[in-house]
């Protein structure tokens, strides 16, 4: 479903992503762990269609970023740390408006609103200005608006970044019910234990180049280590 | 493009806009509330000012034998003597200024001794740097002139004659303007440069708003997750900007034609009055309208640059001082809307709301500002939609500005140092040249060269090369070509003449071209100070080694680093006119620069450009001193000859040094940004 064939970015001599390649099939979390600059967030963008690769390429759901990067953008929602909501319109407004960018039909979208608003119990803010919102309030509208048309394929860049624990809770459940829905999700973050607890399968990065990969049993094994954040600092141990 | 998309970034940028109440305060609140309260204040005291110096008493001080009659006249029209003296004091005119400065007095009236026969001469001090004195001084010079005048026809009608004889000429000023005219023709003066002004400052908090603004606050890059292209983007945004601009620049318009009408009737005493009909609003509209396009367009485009909004305001600061310094136009005194000046952006705009303020717009210049205008807003957005394609510039958290123009690497030049290196030059050129011109003399015109030629060139791009490390040999192109670009090269040195040629032919239209032509034949051809092996080494040698190393060196190498073969060729070509200081001749040397900036990007080596600049600059010489060479050179089909050996010589220097541009930027940590 996610499928990144060997992407490579360069920048003048600096290589942010070395021929990564791994898949995200259907109904599966891959968690893609690194250190700061290990070039998660180049290779999100790239299978995201916001960063053209040097060399490779990368496809959602069979759309290939260089081929249609339209079509690869509306079977993928994607949600970052980066991905901030505007401050002066309220969720309701911001749903309305990334559901018109996506072609969806009016009548549809203004029910999938109210029950993403209805599912993500934003009712008491959905009509308040976001910069009036809490962090846990605007990142669940940020999911939602990643949710919004509901796309086969998930891209969420450290999406638990700033979230009290309540928030992240909330939002590691919204992403085990997509998985049980069916969806490809790409999950990237820091927090180790959540990635042991949610992912499938995880790809271990470092200086823009794939590690390791695999069930996180098989990668903790293969690093002879006891927990995910051992085999980790083992394998990136190796590699400095 | 989908105008669907396009419409749905634009409503909601519109719509976010005008929910911020601090902007809308700023630019359209506050305008709205200021000129009238600023300009009624201003009537007010100008009118006040007035009537209270009609009713004021003039302080006069007299020295020596004024005449009674004189005296007596100024006395009579509200004026009183405080100081008199008999005799001139040795100082008079320090005095005076002591106590016109000290208030003691407004005016002193100073009669030398002796002073007898049928003319006596009375001066009168003031200081023009004093309302109240300098308006005393008037009023007493008016009354004296008057007062000589009655004296005058006194002696005629006591010699016999009518007193009328004493005016032998009855002149009368009578001005064609009606009133209206006056105070629009006043407005017109002042308004299209504040127009100008209030547009580029509304264009530019919406444009960094949603440019910088969008990308500080993060949410540019959830847009770009959303199914849209870079031009719906772009385009959606640069219809936000616009909207705001106009109706900011409307309001502001409204607000302050609304009040300066209001101080000019106020000023006039009802007698100037200043009225827009929906004629001349119409007018102004559609002058304002490919303003506001261009000038939209431009801020968006550098705006989207910057990573925050404070980056924002440091990029667009200087843009704003270009457009304040093209708006200037319509308040130079004598400056007319001419095809030539249609072609200006921003002036010509400023020219033509003049023009139709004043009610003496053409419809044949007026097209052509619009048509120009337009071309230029149309540049303007395919630039920002270029900018808006670049993803570093979109997606780069540290610094986007040095990802789109190429980061210079450690030791190397790169377009920022390209753009200082002539700002530096600028200020070499022009303080330079001040002891220069002062002294050197017309006989020594050839050591003026060389000096400018080796200090103002050569030396400082040496120098800059050294103080920024870069290769020598990579800052200024210094390899052979291919022999595919050296054919060309010397194809190019054959028919370059012709270029040259022709925009002089075009040029000489123009008596300003004319008459420099004549002044550099005067100074450079056989009646000059020169013989013509030193007219060719200093006017044809060195400017093809010095501005060749210099233009086509490091200013077009630095802009190389951008990737852009247009940005480079384009930008060294308009810096390398900016350099020939005469109107005319900035125009032919840019034309020129074009061609020798192609040649020298293409073949990466700066000997297309030596050559061809020699030789078109040897041409020129020995054609002004060799009668005989100018018919032939005259003749269509061998500067046709020339053009297409010109032609053939780019063809075949095209791609002839490689790719990509001249010397490829040596790219360390670039991608630090962006690699996470």
């Amino acid at each position: 479903m996610i499928e990144a064939q060997g992407l490579t970015k360069r920048y003048g001599d600096v290589e942010a992503a070395r021929s990564v390649s791994f898949r995200v099939e259907k109904g599966e979390v891959v968690g893609i762990l690194g250190p700061n600059g290990a070039g998660k967030t180049t290779i999100l963008r790239m299978l995201a269609g916001i960063l053209t690769p040097t060399e490779g390429e990368a496809k959602v759901a069979g759309n290939s970023a260089s081929v249609d990067a339209l079509a690869l953008k509306r079977s993928l929602g994607f949600l970052s740390g980066d991905t901030a909501l505007y401050q002066r319109l309220t969720p309701r407004e911001v749903l309305r408006y990334f559901g018109r960018l996506n072609d969806m039909d009016e009548r549809a979208l203004a029910a999938r609103i109210e029950q993403l608003i209805d599912a993500f119990q934003m009712k008491d803010f959905a009509d308040r200005q976001c910069g009036k919102l809490s962090a846990g309030q605007k990142q669940r509208a940020n999911v939602a608006r990643a949710f919004l048309h509901d796309p086969p394929a998930l891209i969420l860049d450290e999406p638990t970044n700033a979230l009290d624990v309540v928030s992240g809770r909330f939002l590691l459940d919204a992403i085990r019910k997509e998985r049980q829905r069916g969806k490809a999700i790409l999950f990237s973050t820091h927090v180790l234990g959540d990635a042991e607890a949610l992912c499938d399968r995880v790809v271990l990065l470092h200086k823009g180049r794939v590690l390791d990969e695999g069930p996180v049993p098989e990668v903790i094994a293969r690093a002879h280590a006891h927990t995910l954040t051992d085999a980790f600092l083992a394998r990136i141990g190796d590699e400095s | 493009m989908r105008p669907l998309i396009v419409w749905h970034i634009f409503r909601k940028d519109l719509l976010e806009t005008l929910r911020d109440r601090r902007a809308l305060f700023t630019t359209i609140v506050i305008p709205l509330v200021i000129y009238p309260l600023l300009f009624t204040f201003m009537a007010s005291m100008t009118r006040s000012k007035k009537e209270e110096m009609e009713k004021k008493q003039a302080r006069l001080a007299a020295w020596g034998p004024i005449p009674e009659s004189a005296l007596r006249a100024v006395l009579a029209e509200n004026a009183v003597l405080v100081e008199s003296l008999a005799v001139v004091p040795g100082d008079a005119k320090e005095r005076a200024r002591k106590a016109v400065a000290d208030k003691a007095v407004h005016v002193v009236l100073v009669t030398p001794q002796d002073s007898q026969g049928p003319s006596v001469p009375i001066s009168v001090y003031a200081d023009s740097t004093q309302f109240e004195s300098e308006a005393m001084g008037e009023r007493v010079l008016k009354v004296l002139r008057r007062a000589g005048v009655q004296l005058l026809e006194q002696r005629m009608v006591a010699l016999g004659q009518p007193a009328i004889s004493a005016r032998p000429l009855a002149v009368e000023e009578v001005d064609l303007a009606d009133a209206t005219r006056r105070s629009a023709s006043l407005v017109g003066t002042i308004l299209p440069y504040l127009v100008i002004i209030l547009l580029a400052s509304a264009a530019f908090y919406s444009a960094i708003d949603l440019t910088a603004g969008e990308k500080e606050r993060g949410t540019l890059q959830t847009l770009l997750t959303a199914p849209v292209q870079p031009l719906e983007v772009v385009s959606g945004k640069y219809l936000t900007v616009l909207t705001m601009t106009l109706i900011a620049a409307l309001a502001n318009i409204g607000s302050l034609g609304l009040a300066i009408g209001r101080m000019l009737s106020g000023v006039g005493g009802g007698e100037a009055s200043f009225h827009m009909g929906p004629r001349v609003v119409l007018a102004l509209f559609l002058t304002l309208l490919p303003a506001a396009l261009l000038l939209a367009a431009l801020f968006v485009a550098v705006g989207v640059m910057a990573r925050t909004y404070r980056e924002g305001q440091s990029y667009l600061m200087p843009l704003l001082f270009l457009v304040i310094f093209a708006a200037i136009g319509s308040v130079v005194p004598g400056a007319e809307l001419t095809p030539a000046m249609a072609l200006v952006p921003l002036t010509n705009i400023t020219l033509l709301m003049h023009d139709v303020l004043a009610g003496r717009a053409t419809l044949a210049l007026g097209t052509m500002v619009i048509i120009s205008s337009f071309a230029y807003a149309s540049l303007g957005v395919l630039l920002a939609a270029r900018v808006f394609e670049t993803e570093q510039v979109l997606l780069s958290g540290e610094k986007p500005w040095k990802d789109v123009f190429a980061r210079k690497a450690k030791g190397g030049l790169g377009p920022a140092s390209a753009l200082f290196f002539v700002a530096v030059l600028v200020v070499v050129a022009f303080y330079g040249s001040i002891p220069l011109l002062r002294a050197i003399t017309r006989e020594q015109i050839g050591r003026a060269i060389a000096i400018s030629e080796v200090g103002f060139f050569l030396v400082p791009a040496v120098l800059w090369v050294l103080v920024l490390r870069a290769p020598v040999s990579d800052a200024f192109q210094l390899r052979l070509p291919s022999r595919r670009g050296l054919l060309g090269a010397v194809l190019l040195a054959a028919g370059g003449w012709a270029v040259g040629l022709v925009v002089m032919a075009f040029l000489s239209r123009y008596e300003g071209a004319r008459e420099y032509s004549r002044q550099l034949g005067d100074l450079l051809g056989k009646h000059g100070p020169l013989s013509l092996g030193e007219a060719v080494l200093l006017v044809a040698v060195l400017p093809a080694l010095c501005e060749e190393a210099t233009f086509r060196g490091v200013v077009l190498v630095g802009l190389g680093r951008t990737g852009s073969r247009w940005l480079a060729v384009v930008g060294s070509a308009l810096a390398f006119g900016l350099f020939h200081f005469n109107p005319y001749h900035i125009v032919s040397a840019t034309v020129l620069g074009l061609v020798l900036g192609y040649a020298a990007y293409e073949s990466r080596s700066l000997l297309p450009g030596v050559l061809m600049h020699f030789v078109n600059n040897a041409f020129h010489m020995v054609r002004a001193r060799v009668p005989a060479l100018e018919a032939p050179f005259d003749s269509p089909v061998v500067i046709g000859l020339g053009l297409l050996a010109t032609a053939a010589g780019l063809w075949l220097l095209r791609g002839s040094g490689g790719r990509p541009g001249p010397t490829p930027a040596p790219s360390v940590a670039r991608a630090s940004a962006v690699q996470r």
